[in-house]
Order: structure tokens, then sequence, then C-alpha cells
């Protein structure tokens, strides 16, 4: 044991250390009657001479408070030895003890004051015998100076030793061990691949290794596990113990500050934390430039940002890749992710939806995306059929039209047929339609043809049932039938199976969907939960699409967050990089989303518009930015609305982005560090600064995401679609309740009773549940209600209920604010007048009436 | 960095305007992003002591505001135990990309030297400052005497 520290006082200065021998706490000792023993301490440096206290009489709570003045270097181990003494034989060895150094210097910055440390005491063969406790006091030395050893030699000799050592310790070849540490250090072999696995408590397998690969040798998880191991973090992880012996292969004693280029840190969120300690196994340095920066001695790694401690109950793990990550033993699951208060309100915000799914899952059972048809005739707005005539919906879901008078049948509506009076073409000009039944036009004169109306101007064409081009009006139910007959079409005969457990459905469905072909995802799913053996005619995988689609967006697996504060939509973890895994869970859940569209199946939860509009590679405008960052939305308006000649703002096209502590700055376009924002060029510079916000440390991932995606269905085949019809297919309709919206909703400059207002309700009971539920799109941001309905609403500041605001001037068309659930209707003066421009703005999504 | 022209700038104004109530700036020339300074208030009850505040700005700046923070004790009723300040001019309703960090310090300055009980972060000594004035002078005038830093001499 000497070894390593004769070889550290190579190059370490000595210094003297006050150590006061204080007291202990002996577990009865003794032969065959046990009685207390005369207890005394031995303490020696580096296998030094031994100094000793006193002995004392009888007790097994000796207090000795000796003191003793060592010459030790930051590298030295403290050896304690408690003897109980004996009359006439040699004394018994009760229990030892070792302290290093470097482990509580780093804790305390190089300078020990009146340091005061409890350590188990051990003995070999019968594990924990007691305590004794430890003051250090008086040395002051520079930690920089003495950076970490390679300290895996003593690996062996922790007191309790957090350390993957890989061998089995079945045979008891470990010398000491903490009293039920023998079990839990057997079963230190953590996951592979180790996202955190929400096997409840309740499994009797409660397994914190979140692997499915787990080495056949390693025994089944029990509860002594969990328990085991909050001991061991009650010791405060080791603090005696030098970082685990098991780091990669860098050379060793050379943390360099974290990668070179980074800029500084940004103290901003860490100012609040200078005051506490660093956790176990952390030191603070200084790095050429009087940057402090902080070396994770336990992973070999460095950060800019100053660590916090764990939350009661997390323990950190290292899995046998060398790769940290974090126990909550409070609910039994694992992360990659250093967890912080942050994440933690995420996670259970996450899981208070979790818990109210079955309600959820209830209200899945009321989405849909075509209301039934009887109900359609009567929302129809142009009235009834003529007689003799019926509406059908044919296998694609295109509707066409029965004529049972003279047995024919027709795309055309017999309703507006030979209603709509048209602009003559122009000469040479032809209207014909593609088999789908879509207008397009040839130009004989040039011999070309074209969907562009030759017509032109909006105003000219037809007017569809709410007095709205036709042209704007959408078929959602149409384009929807041509994405079903895609799916049908390119169907592959038979079926696949997916065998999952629920308790383990995240890492089973990953397995068994990343180990098909793709094309194998388009076969009829057959679902089958373990122990579950039931026929899946549909039920099965309903199911199983929405407790996973919850499980993928789980917070804690790092690949998602929260858009904004309190919001319900997801979008891609800039940080998600921590899990080293990442991309091919990207890369999964690409192609389970894309399941889910291709089966027809809703998700529980949803991603943001903006997401949606990326899936379409559809431009993302400023607007979007203030569904997900309302900050940086208003600083990029008032730029676009304000002279920024005389306000000497210093932009210019770069911008700067910090993920995990780092600062990267990004040129917008090339050479942008040097070209300043001007009056002339800020809308490029707005446009820039608008794409780079959503793409910003998510473009890998969304590329990831997207493979897997389109590996299942082409992403051509969603072009007719646009974000807001995407989230419907994908999440589902719920039936809205016009009565709770409108008893919810609140009012600025309006009155309940307002005509404007009155005419706004009027125009929502009205239209049909799909409108509505765009309408609800453009004023939240997501067709999607909280489980207790309108009045429990979120905005991005908390519960914000649906709002009306007077704004503007009746020439205007109505606008949104997504993250305040408002909408801002201009006063109207009349119901049509009304109906035209909410209908115009909720129709028409881009550019036209939200900017 | 982005940010890193724009605070340079601010930095030698402000530094130009050689401020009575505040100085002793102190920026890390490798993290422009941390400033430090000293508010040296001339009114009473803090016209005796100096008070040390942190400014720290964000990667995004000048898109998001920088945050605000007493590094010395300070008895008022809109900056809590832990040194944070509610000041409108940086809250997020308010903030605008052209907002001067000078302005910034004196809209801080104007806060400590006229507390604004309206918007308490400490209620009792809003109270306080409320309903008798005179109390809250002198227990505002032994707490700085007690806490503060020393105020420069010249």
């Amino acid at each position: 044991m000497g070894e390593a520290a004769s070889a550290a006082q190579g190059n370490a200065q000595f210094s003297q250390l006050q150590v006061t021998v204080l007291s202990s706490k002996l577990s009865t000792v003794g032969g065959l009657v046990p009685s207390k023993p005369d207890p005394y301490a031995e303490i020696s440096v580096d296998s030094q001479p031994p100094r000793k206290t006193e002995i004392l009489k009888k007790t097994l709570t000796p207090k000795w408070d000796e003191d003793f003045t060592l010459l030790v270097t930051p590298y030295s181990k403290l050896d304690i030895k408690v003897f109980s003494n004996n009359t006439f034989r040699a004394a018994t060895l009760v229990g030892t003890a070792s302290v290093e150094l470097h482990g509580i210097l780093l804790e305390n910055r190089g300078k020990l004051e009146h340091v005061t440390k409890s350590t188990e005491l051990t003995l070999e063969g019968k594990g924990k015998t007691g305590e004794i406790s430890l003051t250090l006091h008086g040395m002051n030395v520079n930690m920089t100076k003495f950076p970490k050893k390679n300290h895996s030699r003593h690996a062996q000799s922790h007191t309790n030793g957090q350390v993957a050592s890989g061998s089995s310790t079945s045979s008891g070849n470990t010398p000491r061990r903490p009293a039920d540490g023998g079990r839990s250090s057997n079963r230190r072999a953590p996951p592979v691949p180790p996202p955190p696995n929400r096997s409840g408590a309740a499994s009797g397998s409660a397994n914190t290794t979140p692997s499915t690969t787990n080495s056949p040798s390693s025994r089944p998880q029990q509860n002594g596990d969990v328990h085991g191991a909050g001991a061991s973090d009650g010791t405060a992880g080791a603090p005696l113990a030098p970082p685990p012996g098991n780091p990669p292969p860098s050379s060793a004693g050379n943390l360099a500050p974290p990668s070179g280029d980074p800029p500084a840190p940004n103290a901003g969120t860490n100012n609040n934390n200078e005051e506490e300690p660093l956790p176990a196994g952390w030191e603070e340095r200084s790095d050429g430039h009087g940057r402090k920066y902080y070396v994770d001695h336990n992973t070999r790694t460095t950060t800019w940002e100053r660590p916090q401690p764990l939350p009661p109950g997390w323990e950190r793990r290292v899995d046998n890749r060398g790769r940290v990550y974090y126990v909550d033993h409070n609910s039994r699951t694992t992360t990659w992710q250093r967890p912080t208060t942050d994440i933690i309100s995420n996670y259970n915000q996450w899981d208070s939806w979790r818990n109210q799914r079955n309600m959820a899952l209830e209200n899945l059972q009321n989405r849909f995306l075509f209301p039934n048809p009887a109900t359609m005739v009567q929302d129809d707005p142009l009235g009834s059929l003529p007689d003799g005539w019926e509406k059908r919906v044919d296998p694609n879901g295109r509707v066409y039209f029965v004529n049972h008078k003279n047995r024919t049948t027709q795309w055309e509506d017999p309703r507006t047929q030979g209603i709509i009076q048209e602009d003559p073409l122009p000469e040479g000009w032809e209207m014909r339609y593609t088999s789908d039944g879509v207008r397009y036009f040839v130009d004989h004169n040039t011999k070309t043809t074209t969907f562009q109306d030759p017509r032109g101007g909006q105003s000219k064409g037809p007017k569809g049932a709410y007095g709205v081009p036709i042209q704007y009006e959408r078929s959602f139910r149409w384009k929807l039938g041509q994405f079903r007959y895609l799916c049908q079409s390119n169907a592959l005969p038979g079926h696949v199976k997916i065998t999952v457990s629920r308790d383990n459905l995240f890492e089973d469905s990953f397995a068994q969907i990343m180990r098909l072909q793709p094309f194998d995802l388009r076969r009829r799913l057959y679902i089958i939960f373990k122990g579950e053996e039931g026929l899946d005619y549909g039920g099965v995988a309903r199911e199983w699409f929405f407790h996973l689609s919850h499980d993928v967006l789980n917070p804690m697996y790092c690949l998602f967050e929260y858009a904004s504060h309190n919001n319900y939509c997801l979008q891609i973890n800039p940080a998600s990089s921590i899990n080293p895994d990442h991309l091919i869970y990207f890369r999964f859940i690409g192609r389970f989303i894309a399941m889910a569209l291709y089966h027809g199946k809703f998700i529980d939860s949803g991603f943001t518009l903006p997401f949606y509009k990326r899936m379409l590679n559809k431009k993302i405008m400023l607007k979007d930015v203030e569904t997900v960052d309302s900050e940086f939305y208003n600083s990029l308006t008032w730029i676009k609305d304000n002279d920024i000649e005389e306000c000497g703002l210093e932009m210019y096209f770069c911008a700067d982005f910090e993920i995990l502590g780092k600062i990267d700055q990004h040129e917008l376009k090339e050479g942008g560090a040097d070209i300043k924002v001007t009056e002339e060029n800020k809308e490029e510079y707005i446009n820039l600064m608008t794409q780079w916000r959503f793409a910003r440390g998510v473009e890998e991932q969304t590329k990831a995401f997207l493979e897997g995606f389109s590996e299942v269905v082409p992403l051509q085949w969603l072009q007719y679609f646009d974000e807001r019809e995407l989230e419907l297919m994908l999440c589902g309709m719920q039936e809205i309740d016009v009565d709770d919206w409108e008893r919810s909703a609140i009012y600025r400059h309006y009155q309940r009773n307002s005509k404007q207002i009155m005419w706004f309700w009027k125009f929502v009971r009205e239209i049909d549940n799909e409108k509505r539920t765009r309408l609800l799109q453009f004023v939240t941001g997501t067709c999607r209600l909280p489980v207790g309905g309108f009045m429990e609403l979120m905005g991005s500041n908390g519960p914000q209920r649906f709002c009306i605001e007077k704004v503007g001037k009746e020439t205007w068309l109505p606008r949104s604010h997504t993250c305040f659930n408002r909408l801002d209707l201009p006063p109207y003066r009349s119901y049509e007048q009304l109906v035209e421009k909410l209908t115009l703005a909720i129709e028409e999504t881009e550019g036209f009436g939200q900017e | 960095m982005a940010a890193t022209r724009r605070l340079q700038k601010e930095l030698g104004d402000l530094r130009k305007a050689d401020l009575k109530t505040f100085r002793n700036i102190i920026v890390d020339e490798s993290n422009i992003l941390k400033w430090e300074g000293l508010i040296v208030p001339d009114q009473v009850p803090f016209n005796k002591g100096a008070f040390k505040v942190e400014i720290n700005f964000p990667a995004e700046y000048p898109f998001k505001p920088p945050k605000v923070t007493f590094k010395t004790k300070i008895y008022h009723p809109n900056i809590d135990e832990k040194g944070q300040v509610c000041l409108p001019i940086i809250s997020p309703e308010h903030w605008k990309p052209a907002t001067k960090t000078d302005q910034v310090i004196q809209s801080l300055i104007a806060l400590v030297q006229e507390p604004e009980p309206g918007h308490p972060l400490r209620p009792d000594l809003a109270e306080e400052f409320t309903r008798d004035k005179k109390k809250f002078f002198k227990n505002a005038d032994e707490y700085t005497k007690k806490h503060s830093e020393k105020r420069p001499t010249d």
C-alpha cells in the first residue's frame, strides 16, 4: 500500500497536518463471551510507524480526543487501526479504516480547517465493525498543483468503493466490505444501454439496471441493492476513497480544461450555488486565463459548470463502459443526465401526466379523425343533399356522390355544381382533372400543364362555403385519403410480431423495432404484452402506441424536453448528447412516429408545431419562435419593428449558444462574425436567426429522427399536409366542448356580451369539430387539451385561460399569441366579416394570418 | 463571441462615464459575461456604505436580459436575502435588446435609493418602510454600517 504513496512523495512536498482522533463507535467485539473492549487507536501515514492513543477502559464508545501532528503529502493515505488492549496477550484488532487525503483536499479546495470525517471501521472476514471520527486541520495546499494520480491500485482498498471492478467478488476476495456491500458490489454491473427504466416498484424484479443486455452473470436486481447503495450514498459517496479505478485510459493527472476552444462559462446560473461545497471527487481549477473550471475525478472529465450536489435519494454510478449514469432510488429509475431541479420538476410534470394515463387513455378512445358521417351531414354548411342523392366515402376516404335516380356516381357535389360561376379561361386554355380529382390547367398555346389557375388573383377565384376562395380551403379528408391510399398500396403481406413487457416497454420496443427491417414495420402489427397473450385486433396496438409514445418522451431520457415552461409540447433536447446513444434512439423514435402515422394510431403527447414544420420541410417563420421562446421572440420582433441604426446594438451575423455549460459561436452566414447588422440587412438577420433558433443544438438529432421516420414512411407522402394537420393525424382530435370553452374564456377590452364576442361563439358553434380544432391550434399552438378541460389551459408562464383581446382595425386579420393562449380579434363590423377574416386566418397557416 | 463586441463597447462607455454611484468595475477579461461593481448610494439610509453587485449576461445577450445580484447584504424591501433583485427594466416583459447596461445600473441605483414597497421581495421590510419610515431608516442605517463594504475614499 505504501507503494503508491512513496511514488507520490517523489513529486509532492510535505505539509503538517494535525489529526485529532475524536471518538469511535464499536460494535460488540470479542470471542465467545462478548465483552466491552479496552480500545485504543493507531494512526500511521503511508505505512510509517504508527502513533497511538491512550487506552480507554471497557467501552464501545471511546472518546480519545487526541491530537497528532503528522507530516503528509496531498497523496498520503492515513491508516487507522483500532485495537482492544489485552493485559496478557497481544492486542486484538477491532477494525481498520483508511483515509485518502487527496479526495478530502479536493472537496475542500486544498484547505483543511477542522474538517471532521467519519469513516467505517471494517475487519477482514467480519465486515463493518464500527465507526471512527477524525478531525483534519492545518493543511493548505494549492490543489491545481496536485492532479489526481492513477489510483487504480487502490481500488481494492476503498472503504466503500463504488468501483465497478468488473471481476466477480463472490468468492470473497475483497478484503473489506461495507456490511451489506457484499451483495451490492456484486451487481454493480450497470446498464449497457441504460436509458431510464420505468419498471415500477411493483414488479418483483425491480431493476435499477435498465439493460436488456445484462451479462448473464449479473444476478437479478433485488431491493437490497437499492438500500445498500443508498447506504453507501449516505456516507457521502466515498469521500475517503480516491476516484474509482476504472477511468478511460487517458494519461493520468492530465485533466486539461474542457476542450480548448470554449469561451468562458456563463456564471449566470451559478451564483446561488457558489457557497456549496463540491460533490465528492470534484475539484475546482483555474486555467491559464484564470477561468474556473471543474474536474470530475470520478469520470476524468472537465466542465465549465459548477456541479451541484445530487438531490436526496440519487446516486451516481458508472457502467462497465466507464459511462456515468444516475440512479434515482426514489423512483427506482436511471438516467444519463445529472439531475437538477429543472430536470426533476420536468420529470414530475411528465410523471403527473403519466399518472393521469387512465383518464388520458379514455380520452384517447374518444380521439378520432373523421367525425361520424351522420353528424357530418348535419354539420354540412351547404345543407342536405337534393332528393335521390347520397354522399359516400370510397375505400380511400375520398368523398363521392351517388345519384340513385339515374344510377351514376360523380366526384362533384351536386349542391355546388354549376352554382359557382367562374371567369372564363384565357384563350387556348383548358381545365382538366387528374385521376385523383385535382384540377389542373392545360395551356395549348405552349403545350404545358400547371396546377396554377391562369386566371390568377385570389379574389377572382371561386368562393367556398365561407366566402373564402376555394383555393384556401384545404380538404383534410381528401389529403388523408391520399395518404391512406399510399400506405395501403405500399403495405406488405403478413404481419410483424412485436413482443414487449409492460415493465420494460421502452427497451423491449427499441430492441425489436431496430432489429427489424424498416419495411417489416409496414406489415400488419401484432403486438403482444408478455404475460397477457391475447389477440391483437388493433386495441393492443393502440395501447402500445399510446404507452410507448409517453415513454419515449420521458424527459429523464434526455431525448426531449418541454418546449417552454408549463407547456405540454415537446421538442428535441439540445443536450441529448449526454445520452451517448441518443442518435440511435432518435432514429428509433422516428421509426415509431412513422409507424403511428402509417398504421393510423395516435400518440399521447405531441411535438411543437415548428417541429412538425421541420418534418414537412417548411420554412420556420419568426412567429414560430414565439411558441417556444417568447423572450427571444420579443427581442427579434423589437429589432424588426424599430430602427436599429442609432441603438448601438453592436450585432453581427453570428450567434452564441450555450450547451452543457459550453458556449459556441455560430456564424449565421459565411464571414458573419464581421458583418454588422444594419437597418438594410436586418431582415436577413432576423430570418437567419429564426432558422438558427430552431436548428441550434438539434440538427444531428433531427436528422436521425427524420432518417428513421422516412425508412418507414417517405417524407414525400406528407407533402400535402400542413403542420397542424400533421399534429391532428398523430394526436387525433377530441370532441371539443364548446360550453366548457366559452365558460373558461376571458376577455380584454371586450365584454362577455360584446357583439364581436357573441359572433365569435356563434361562429365556433357553427363550424365542425375539425375547424374548431384548427382554431384551437391557431390560438394555443396545439390541438390537445389538458385533461381538466379549458379551465386548466397552460401558457408559457403557468395557467393561462383562453383569452380574446380587442386589437387593431376591422381590416386586419385576427392574430394569435400561442404562449398566452390569446386571440387578437379586431372589432369587425358584421358577423360575415368576422367569419371571413377568422376563417382566412385559421385556414391560411403561413405568412398570411399571423405576421 | 457574439455578445463580446457589444459588451466591450458598453463596458468602455461605462468606464468613461466614471459614475460616482457605480465604481470599481471588475471584469475578467476572459469572461466578459460576468461583471462586478460597487454601488455607492449618495442618499440616506444607504449612504454610509457601498454594495457589491454582480451582473451576469446570458450567452444569448442581448436577446435575453442580464441578471443582477447583490453580493453585499442590504436592508431593502426590493432585494432579498439571496441578493436577488426585481428590476422591471430587465424583466422578460420589458426587456429590449437596445437596453444598455448603464441604464440597468441607473435604474438599479434609483431602486436602491427609492425603495418600491409596492412590489417587495421582502414584505416585512416593505411594511416597515411604509408604516414607520424612521424606524426603517434607522435599521437600514445600522445594517449598512454593520454589513456593507467600505466606501471608496476619493
